[in-house]
């Protein structure tokens, strides 16, 4: 035990004194604090500059189809409040001149009631403004309809804007508050496994390529050894955890006033206490599991450069199993089949079941005996890693095949 | 105290690395490790540390299994390495704590071999900032700082200069004399026959010669006549085809009988113009060549 508490602590300290990994925790730090304080510092300079107006951007309108041109430029100014509707006589050909000189922005030369043609510079992917004049026109046209019927202006009005009020009351969870959140936690755990994950394996492999090894070997149970490495790096990723999301949390509510009306970010701090538990649980034994995995592999590296080829298999697994929960995320569908097969093996769970857990309703006793899963094997995984630890740090040369590793544990 | 490393037989795979491995080690003497690179001594190092579990033999303290807990090993592995990036105090102390001492002995300890190998000055220094020899003697103080009963050192003369092997050799004999045991594996022969009483001959996983080094060299037939002279001509003359010159330009002339050396040493005094002449001992190295060199011996000995 007091082994590994050397072990432990020496890593750990490895980690902290670390300049790349305290310089990374700052940045991201520093960053979240940007984007936080951004409304605040948005705010700040544009109150000084408040006076220039900004000039809208011109929208020109031939009218060929209408005898009310008035009406018709009333329609699309309520529509479009970002531009400066101007119903013009000129030609088509001097309307595209003035478009092309960007005097105006975008022009729409309406040939009758149901066709239009528009015109526009450059034509951006979030043009939505043939949608917005669809609607226009349509609605113009279904008023005029009634009134041709007899219907007064006034009644047709009131039949084209009837509002529809609706409430939704979700009694399981509601997927459009707890996406941001999951989404975001499920990204943090799959990069702080991914990067401890290789962390720990070039770790291995530098003590390993440095014969450092041959000391610790003999000096240090195998065992130790690996769950004082794996235990300071999780806890080190912890810290990382706890310093970047706590700032976060902190800096929001410092201006929680500037982001009331912002759903996105509203959503993302209503984590409701259970799910950042579950959070730190799934974190853990996740980060066990591949960590212990990284380590061996790292083990049986002579040489850090080949590192990368080693784990890539083990990389797969995991980018595999990031996807198949990120579609289901986005498909809506947690509760598909691949999920529920994925929240109970190991490899998966971590992200698969906590995925369910924030964003479906999962029996406990669904929970509890993925848990138990991971736990049991966490646990056989890593002192399977540490027998492999043991022989695989005296193996130099090429990186030995897996029978031949399985073979050795066996006997050792 | 006795250290016996009994029977140990041990496979990689299907190659059998050590096939009935006996040593007996005591304290306050220094047991020599001999053998060809892949011979086994490493395996049987790491078998000895609990690296490696044998398929069958035992590692024994006065007869007992010994238990890992208590009795504290020091080694310098061949393989030399530490932390190259991390400062020298912090990783000696890592060290011993490692092998069982709390953080203050370690310290205290750690100052007192920085001191005593005149390293004390690089102290805070990082590892990879000494020169190589330097960074072997801060790799000696991770054998020695916790005290162990049992010290294992590989090559341990490698790649120090003269002052510094002075230094290492009064450290050795120290420790041989506080009653550790001692346990050199070296290919420099000289040094072995420096400290060890005893030395084991390992080769192909097999102990091929074990014992006191004094009485293995005695107890070879005192057959041959090592003489040195100026004019070795007239006695190649006499004594023909039994005589071999040897790379010091000595001649050396073996005898039909052991029994015939005095008759022959003093008929050589007698008759020719020689500085020296005296019954041929074999060497280590000569020992070791004879034991280890699986037939390339006939080779071997045309040259020497």
């Amino acid at each position: 035990m007091k082994q590994f508490k050397t072990i432990f602590k020496f890593e750990l300290l490895n980690y902290i004194k670390n300049k790349v990994f305290v310089g990374i925790t700052i940045f991201l730090v520093a960053a979240i604090a940007v984007v936080m304080f951004f409304p605040q510092i948005a705010e700040f300079f544009s109150s000084e500059s408040s006076d220039v107006t900004e000039q809208k951007p011109v929208m020109l309108i031939i009218n060929k189809a209408y005898d009310d041109s008035d009406m018709l430029k009333e329609a699309f100014s309520s529509a479009f409040v970002d531009y400066d509707v101007q119903i013009t006589n000129d030609n088509i050909d001097s309307v595209k001149g003035l478009i092309t000189s960007e005097t105006a922005e975008c022009a729409f030369v309406i040939k009758n009631s149901s066709k239009y043609e528009y015109y526009v510079n450059n034509n951006s992917l979030y043009d939505e403004n043939t949608m917005v004049a669809d609607n226009v026109l349509q609605n113009l046209y279904r008023m005029n309809v009634l009134v041709e019927n007899g219907v007064s202006a006034q009644e047709a009005g009131k039949i084209m804007n009837v509002q529809i009020e609706h409430s939704t009351t979700s009694l399981g969870k509601d997927q459009t508050k707890n996406f941001f959140y999951t989404y975001i936690m499920i990204f943090a755990l799959y990069m702080v496994i991914l990067l401890y994950g290789q962390m720990v394996a070039t770790n291995v492999a530098s003590e390993k390529s440095s014969r450092a090894m041959e000391l610790l070997i003999t000096s240090a149970k195998p065992v130790n050894m690996m769950f004082g490495k794996i235990i300071a790096s999780c806890v080190a990723g912890l810290v990382q955890l706890v310093a970047v999301f706590g700032s976060a949390f902190l800096f929001y509510n410092i201006n929680h006033s500037y982001w009331d009306d912002n759903f996105i970010m509203k959503s993302i701090f209503d984590i409701p206490l259970n799910l950042l538990f579950y959070m730190l649980l799934f974190f853990i034994l996740g980060f066990f599991i591949y960590a212990f995995l990284y380590g061996a592999i790292g083990s049986t590296a002579s040489k850090v450069e080949d590192i990368n080829t080693s784990v890539m298999p083990l990389t797969f697994i995991f980018i595999a199993a990031f996807m198949v929960v990120m579609f289901s995320m986005s498909s809506g569908s947690v509760d598909n089949i691949l999920m529920k097969v994925c929240s109970y093996i190991p490899f998966t769970s971590p992200m698969a079941m906590f995925t369910r857990i924030a964003m479906s309703t999962v029996p406990l006793y669904e929970i509890i005996i993925s848990v138990v899963i991971l736990i049991a094997s966490a646990i056989g995984i890593g002192v399977i890693s540490a027998k492999i630890y043991r022989v695989g740090v005296l193996l130099y040369g090429t990186p030995p095949k897996i029978g031949a590793i399985l073979k050795a544990i066996k006997k050792s | 105290m006795k250290l016996e490393i009994k029977d140990i037989y041990k496979n990689f795979g299907n190659k059998k690395v050590l096939k009935g491995v006996s040593l007996t080690a005591e304290s306050g003497e220094a047991f020599g490790l001999l053998g060809r690179n892949g011979a086994g001594k490493t395996t049987t190092i790491r078998i000895l540390m609990d690296v490696f579990a044998p398929e069958s033999g035992e590692v024994l303290i006065n007869g007992n299994p010994i238990d890992y807990d208590k009795i504290r090993i020091g080694y310098l592995p061949e393989e030399r390495g530490l932390y190259p990036k991390k400062k020298i105090i912090d990783q000696l102390v890592y060290f011993a704590e490692l092998n069982g001492l709390s953080k203050h002995e370690a310290l205290k300890t750690s100052d007192y071999w920085l001191e005593r190998l005149k390293m004390g000055e690089h102290r805070n220094k990082r590892l990879d900032t000494l020169s190589k020899g330097n960074q072997q003697k801060i790799q000696l103080i991770t054998a020695l700082a916790h005290n162990p009963q049992v010290i294992i050192l590989d090559e341990p003369f490698s790649g120090l200069d003269p002052v510094n092997a002075m230094l290492l050799k009064d450290i050795v004999k120290e420790e041989i004399e506080k009653g550790k045991i001692v346990i050199f594996s070296s290919h420099q022969m000289n040094y072995i026959e420096e400290f060890c009483s005893k030395i084991g001959i390992i080769n192909n996983g097999e102990i091929v010669l074990q014992g006191n080094l004094h009485d293995i060299k005695r107890n070879y037939i005192r057959d041959r006549l090592v003489v040195k002279t100026e004019y070795p001509e007239k006695i190649t003359e006499k004594y023909g085809s039994q005589c071999v010159v040897n790379e010091n330009r000595e001649l050396i002339i073996k005898l039909n009988s052991a029994d015939d050396k005095q008759k022959i040493m003093r008929e050589i005094t007698d008759n020719f113009d020689i500085d020296e002449i005296k019954v041929f001992e074999p060497s280590l190295n000569d020992i070791f060549v004879q034991y280890t060199s699986n037939g390339e011996q006939e080779e071997n000995n045309e040259t020497v």
